[in-house]
């Protein structure tokens, strides 16, 4: 008798503790249903959106967040560099390429809850297209790092794990169709200062 | 020794009913986390404010921002609404680099987005309503309506943001300035 109790208990202590932390497992990961990748860009252009999956649908709930509509724009966002290495606060970066029809883009550096970094300066660790400097052949080169660099610079401050944002405003990409052919800058390590 | 396997096949006859379980409950609790969330955006809006009272989600204007991931170059109002009392105008006189308007329902989905090339003349001046009330007021436009953007939304509540580009800090004022003229109102019809 006491052992049926016992085997009773041990299926619903499963049930119980696996379901619920299975969800929560799931809903921390950043990577997730519904994202595309471009490069070390990942995007979930369905998120917030009614047919987004359940997942999404959780997250959105969870977070509070309110998703970007697809005529306001879309966001990238990176955890990696080129080499697969994640990325660091500490490090010095280089973002270089061609950047997609868009009516403008800013490009932030951010913590693990995709807040801009806080860096204890008037300069926000923040950048905008209309502010960049453009190469020749229109791509752009972006440094990212604790020092100024001539340039565009993109500050950053502090240690951990760190996020690069790119946003594109009011862009054709931001309907699925427009995703298929679209290439988004390199993100390359420069070097760290431990 | 046979005991001892009857009991071994009973316990993992109750850990693979337990497996079971976890799926359900996954499901089970995957659907419900909408439902239940205290940390949406609708609760923590009501939280900071009124129905129809616009509320700034950027921490530029002191305090924790109220919905979290804004982008750090933009300002960011929003306003809550309820379509069961009537349909709602919202408003800002004033021109900014760039605004973005969205409306997301209860739940935090996004229904509708426009942006100020859609609008006329780049005023945004935009009316929410639920299909029933589009029906009324397009027997008799009023005058003040024509300029608007209708915006049909099938639901109850809802909540409108709009965003605006800061592109550096001298435009901060200025784009402060729009959110501060722009208003959410109900609207007699």
């Amino acid at each position: 008798m006491l052992k049926n109790a016992f085997l009773t208990l041990l299926s619903l202590a499963i049930a119980i503790v696996g379901g619920g932390g299975s969800v929560w497992y799931a809903l921390k990961l950043q990577d997730g249903v519904g994202a595309i990748r471009i490069g070390q860009w990942t995007a979930f252009p369905d998120i917030g959106t009614p047919s987004a999956d359940p997942y999404s649908k959780a997250r959105v709930a969870r977070e509070g967040v309110l998703a970007l509509g697809r005529a306001e724009g879309l966001s990238f966002v990176a955890e990696r560099d080129a080499g697969g290495g994640e990325l660091k606060r500490e490090c010095t970066y280089t973002i270089e390429g061609g950047f997609p029809t868009a009516r403008f883009w800013t490009l932030y550096a951010a913590d693990q809850s995709l807040g801009v970094v806080e860096t204890g300066k008037p300069r926000l660790a923040a950048l905008q297209s209309y502010g960049v400097v453009r190469q020749p052949d229109n791509s752009v080169v972006i440094s990212a790092g604790h020092h100024p660099m001539p340039g565009n610079w993109l500050l950053t401050d502090g240690f951990g794990r760190m996020y690069f944002v790119l946003t594109f405003y009011d862009t054709p990409i931001a309907s699925s169709t427009g995703l298929s052919d679209v290439s988004l800058p390199r993100i390359v390590k420069v070097g760290c200062n431990a | 020794m046979r005991s001892f396997y009857a009991a071994m096949r009973r316990l993992l006859h109750a850990v693979l009913l337990g497996l079971l379980g976890a799926g359900i409950v996954h499901i089970a609790v995957l659907l419900l986390v909408p439902e239940f969330s205290e940390r949406d955006a609708w609760s923590r809006l009501s939280m900071a404010s009124d129905l129809y009272k616009m509320t700034r989600l950027d921490a530029e204007a002191g305090g924790a921002p109220v919905v979290k991931s804004v982008d750090p170059l933009f300002y960011a109002t929003a306003c809550r609404f309820d379509l069961g009392e009537g349909m709602v105008r919202i408003k800002a006189p004033g021109h900014v680099p760039f605004w973005s308007v969205s409306v997301y329902d209860r739940s935090g989905h996004n229904i509708y987005s426009f942006n100020d090339h859609t609008a006329t003349g780049g005023v945004l001046d935009a009316v929410v309503l639920t299909p029933a009330q589009m029906i009324d007021v397009r027997k008799d436009l009023p005058e003040d309506l024509q300029g608007a953007i209708f915006v049909e939304a099938p639901i109850e509540e809802g909540i409108f943001v709009i965003r605006a580009f800061v592109p550096d800090d001298s435009w901060k004022p200025i784009v402060s300035r729009f959110f501060e003229q722009s208003s959410c109102e109900l609207q007699d019809f």
